[in-house]
């Protein structure tokens, strides 16, 4: 008896709980030039897409296109995206591509050049309108592989607050002899890391990036490039200079000292939070959540973050770009469609809204715009890191193996599990197969 | 004097018993009670790492995830899947079991061996080739392909843990119905099944929190339109910066009918437990 | 019409040997939904994993797949990194399942008389074995944190200095496994819990009259009576501990370096990063072997037919 009582209950609440889901409305428009066709678009997830997602309903009414946005934390975007435009069906027929992913699914996309024209936007994307360094990001095969739309570079920012008080200025000239300021080359990173550390109040010098992902790669590319490594060249040469290499590391290791207790495991929550949270004085971060750390309701900082060149090292600057491109898959069954929504997404004039509903812009004209610079101060940084010092990951159907063996003896050797020499060298050899098993094949 | 000492002895010892499973309580739920403290805290006060510390309470995370219906549509889908799926599993699993325990035909015990066996291989293993196999028949993205592959691991769990229950039911009820005439799957339907019932309901709860909680399928094979809601919470911790009060949230609302099932059926749930195990 | 439908099947069946008598379709019949459902989506893929191992195919390669036979599988065995993850799978699970038991088994003696509010405390207990792995995973990644994770405020409560849990390869390893124990280890206590409820009164009358200890009680009574469901419960265990990703996935994605990369870790970064979905399947393959091995022995003693 009790018995049927708690089925006939459970089976109440779960009719309860099935019919609240059950409400929907849906929109439908009339006299569209594209009335009744659909389109589905697959997207990495940050400020950027939120932003396009809120406005979109305004190009839906403009052409009558349904505009499908599906968005993904980026490591499920690349599976999902892997999956789907390598088979013949073609669910997708807009695919944003994180730029170290662009040579190995370059086959499966259409050039930007033979992207159809647009009916009812104003033209295709120009690329001059676009900074070269990112342009270069889609690139493959000397063609480009989809329009970029997101500028996106690895760039430092700093607490400006800090280094503009006199008190500060003062006690560093004395202890370190010159003037305090923006950071300008790595050894004054350091310095001001080593300064502004003090663990009894919660103040970090430096945010590194550790935890094993590929944002672990792109901050020891970052750091290599600064002393003038590099891993591959053009023609898939392994060219890792280990000496310069060994260098590179034992600087590292030496601002690790003035990171926060998680220092060997961030990844971008705790950095966000050690940021936001007004914990650390300079990091290097990507402009899509820069956007955040200048919220007033989620961080602590806003206002305060000043926005310099990322610092020269021996080897000279370096602002590894992780621009993500909007591409077509080749069995796209509405690339007309497809192609109106990302010339719509990369105008000048629907730029401007999405702005400010936060997506970080990749036009010139939107970067330089005094007006958004002014309450975005970053652009600035992101348009002259991008002149100055743009650096691709290696370029290479196989990258991500690549990628996996940096991050092993990166994470290596800043744990102190092996010598930087010798894990230098043992990656050396790895890569050095890895890349010989891709020619074989 | 003696008798006052054991006494006093006797409700220490009832007093350190209780104390000591109320903590036992406190460590094990404490995460818990993390997930639940955090979905009411902003984004700042998240920052303090003692989780106790006052903060002003806050309902904006549940806002948030409420307000644009995205994660109510992925609640909802996946009620939809959960639903079928366990509908799906029971009733054939079921059936499949009842051919087990009740007869001895050809190939009865490899055919057991096998399914029994499977539910134990690896899901990561099958998500390869299940992929490939429904991006050929176009079933990718879709409620069916996902019930399907809930049903190919959930189906396995129901006959393992009904079969010795059904074992145990004596065969003279439906004798004595076949012999009034019943047909046999007569006999099955009016007689056993309404014997079984509490073993149903205890297979039915486990499928429906295994396919509740299903995160590789779902990575694997939804995509936007049938995302489902571990899917979801996960995204909430990712690029877009930790959204520790959107997750813990989203985490809270998805533990709801996992709190009722385990309230309401607990005993049926701990018997299950000890027959088939967890997925 | 169905009756004649039956007949017709039957009468076919029969001619062609495969059945001897009528009515012997029956239990074919029952089991007939399950079986083509299960052969298309499960066997159907083992099958096709097992032959995709032979081949050597780059999923994001036009160039389709290669037989090699058993290249991929001699490629496997010689490389560290596998074995490598196939050392930590053992030493997660064998962790894991042996701590499970000792405190499952520890707080079901402790909880072993009739107490009030009992019934509450199990629902309670139940919870954590059904949170989502995947918020269990991140709950966990939040309280390692040495800054702001509720684990190190209580570890500084006691005075001492925050521990880096996710940053170091063995704070991590044990990591992973404090999650997984927590998670898991009500299950072994409901298990033994409802064991030790049903154990019979006389042994323990006959104990008693001997005079033994607690301790003797325990060891020479109790346990031997314990130990058909103390087998089962492990071995149910080893099999769901082998399939453990989604928390390990979202805490620590393998590392840091490779300190954390299990299995399944292993196998879904060569499937799902390098998309090399022969080699993978070879590797997956080796889990799979390990799981039967245990499970068709569990089904064995479980089971009759």
């Amino acid at each position: 008896m009790l018995f049927r009582k708690s089925i006939i209950f459970s089976l109440t609440l779960l009719m309860i709980l099935g019919s609240m889901f059950l409400v929907f409305g849906s929109v439908s428009a009339q006299d569209k030039p594209y009335e009744g066709t659909k389109i589905n678009v697959l997207v990495w997830r940050d400020a950027h897409t939120k932003a396009v997602k809120e406005r979109v309903s305004e190009f839906e009414e403009m052409t009558g296109i349904d505009v499908v946005i599906d968005d993904l934390p980026t490591q499920s975007l690349t599976q999902k995206m892997a999956m789907n435009v390598t088979t013949e069906t073609g669910k997708y027929d807009l695919v944003a591509v994180d730029e170290p992913y662009v040579p190995q699914f370059a086959e499966y996309f259409l050039d930007y050049k033979d992207w159809p024209a647009p009916k009812v936007m104003d033209g295709k994307i120009q690329l001059s309108e676009i900074p070269e360094g990112a342009v270069t990001a889609a690139a493959w095969n000397n063609s480009i592989k989809g329009l970029p739309i997101n500028a996106n570079a690895y760039i430092m920012i700093y607490r400006k607050d800090l280094v503009e008080n006199k008190e500060n200025q003062k006690a560093f000239k004395d202890e370190y002899g010159y003037e305090l300021q923006a950071p300008d080359t790595l050894e004054q990173l350091n310095d001001m890391a080593e300064f502004f550390y003090n663990p009894d109040e919660m103040m970090y010098g430096y945010a590194p990036f550790t935890v094993k992902s590929e944002g672990a790669t792109v901050e020891a590319m970052w750091l290599f490039k600064s002393f003038g490594v590099d891993i591959l060249d053009q023609n898939l040469n392994v060219v890792l200079d280990v000496d310069k290499a060994v260098a590179a590391l034992d600087y590292y290791k030496k601002i690790l000292e003035f990171g926060p207790p998680s220092k060997l495991s961030m990844g971008h929550p705790e950095t966000i939070q050690n940021v936001n949270a007004g914990n650390v004085f300079a990091t290097l971060q990507w402009p899509a959540i820069i956007a955040g750390h200048e919220n007033p309701k989620e961080s602590r900082v806003a206002g305060k973050l000043g926005y310099p060149l990322n610092p020269e090292g021996p080897g000279g600057r370096a602002a590894i770009t992780g621009v993500w491109s909007l591409t077509m898959p080749k069995v796209s069954e509405n690339k007309q469609a497809a192609a109106e929504f990302a010339y719509w997404w990369g105008s000048y004039e629907s730029g401007k809204e999405l702005v400010e509903a936060g997506m970080s812009p990749i036009r010139k004209d939107l970067l330089t715009d005094p007006m958004l610079q002014k309450d975005h101060p970053w652009y600035k940084s992101v348009l002259a890191n991008l002149d100055k010092a743009a650096v691709h990951r290696p370029r290479f159907p196989e990258y991500m193996k690549v990628s996996d063996k940096v991050q092993l003896y990166f994470a290596k050797v800043i744990n102190n599990e092996m010598e930087p020499r010798k894990a230098m060298t043992e990656m050396k050899s790895e890569i050095e197969n890895i890349i010989e098993e891709y020619k074989n094949d | 004097m003696l008798n006052k000492d054991v006494s006093k002895w006797k409700l220490n010892k009832k007093a350190i018993f209780y104390i000591s499973v109320l903590i036992l309580l406190l460590i094990e739920l404490f995460p818990i009670i993390l997930v639940f403290l955090t979905s009411f805290k902003s984004q700042i006060d998240i920052f303090n790492a003692n989780p106790f510390s006052a903060f002003m309470p806050t309902l904006d995370n549940y806002k948030e995830v409420l307000i644009d219906r995205t994660f109510l549509n992925n609640l909802k889908h996946s009620m939809i899947i959960a639903l079928v799926t366990t509908t799906i599993s029971v009733v054939f699993g079921v059936m499949a079991s009842y051919s087990f325990a009740r007869f001895n035909f050809k190939g009865d015990q490899k055919i057991g061996l096998a399914i029994l066996a499977s539910r134990m291989i690896p899901p990561i293993t099958l998500s390869v080739p299940l992929f490939l196999l429904m991006r050929k028949v176009a079933l990718l993205d879709t409620y069916f392909g996902l019930i399907l592959a809930h049903v190919s691991f959930i189906m396995p769990y129901v006959i393992w843990m009904t079969l010795p229950f059904f074992q145990g039911i004596p065969k003279a009820y439906e004798e004595a119905a076949l012999i009034d005439g019943c047909s046999r799957f007569g006999a099955f339907y009016k007689i056993f099944v309404p014997l079984v019932a509490p073993g149903l309901v205890v297979s039915a709860t486990f499928s429906f929190l295994f396919s509740w909680n299903d995160f590789l399928y779902a990575l694997i094979l939804a995509g936007s339109e049938l995302k489902t809601a571990p899917i979801v919470v996960s995204g909430f911790i990712g690029q877009f910066g930790p959204k520790w009060g959107s997750m813990t949230a989203a985490g809270s609302l998805i533990l709801i009918p996992i709190f009722i099932f385990a309230l309401i059926l607990q005993k049926y749930i701990i018997s299950g437990l000890a027959v088939g195990g967890i997925d | 019409m169905i009756k004649k439908l039956k007949n017709t099947i039957e009468g076919s069946l029969i001619k062609w040997g495969f059945l001897e008598k009528k009515d012997d379709i029956i239990p074919y019949a029952f089991l007939a939904p399950a079986l083509i459902i299960l052969g298309g989506i499960l066997f159907f893929p083992l099958v096709y994993s097992f032959v995709l191992s032979f081949f050597n195919w780059n999923m994001t390669q036009s160039g389709g797949a290669e037989f090699v036979f058993l290249d991929n599988f001699i490629k496997l065995f010689g490389n560290g990194a596998f074995w490598h993850s196939v050392r930590l799978q053992v030493l997660f699970v064998a962790i894991s399942v042996f701590l499970e038991l000792l405190i499952g088994l520890g707080v079901a003696m402790l909880l072993n008389h009739n107490f009030a509010g009992e019934h509450v405390v199990r629902a309670l207990l139940l919870l954590p074995v059904f949170i989502l792995p995947v918020v269990s995973g991140l709950t966990f990644r939040f309280m390692y944190d040495p800054q702001y994770g509720a684990i190190n405020w209580l570890i500084g409560l006691f005075g001492f200095n925050p521990v880096p849990f996710l940053s170091k390869s063995t704070f991590a390893f044990v990591a992973i496994i404090i999650q997984d124990v927590w998670r898991m280890w009500p299950f072994m206590f409901m298990i033994l819990y409802a064991s030790l409820s049903s154990l019979p009164e006389s042994p323990y009358e006959a104990a008693a009259i001997s005079g033994a200890t607690k301790w003797q009680v325990f060891r020479h009574v109790t346990l031997p009576m314990l130990k058909p469901s103390i087998v089962i419960a492990v071995i149910l265990r080893i099999v769901n501990a082998l399939k453990a990703f989604s928390e390990i996935y979202v805490m620590t994605n393998g590392g840091p370096g490779d300190a954390t990369s299990i299995m399944s870790i292993f196998i879904y970064k060569n499937a799902f990063d390098f998309y090399e979905m022969g080699y993978s399947a070879a590797a997956s393959y080796v889990l799979v072997a390990i799981a039967l091995a245990f499970s068709i022995y569990l089904v064995k003693t479980q089971f009759e037919f």
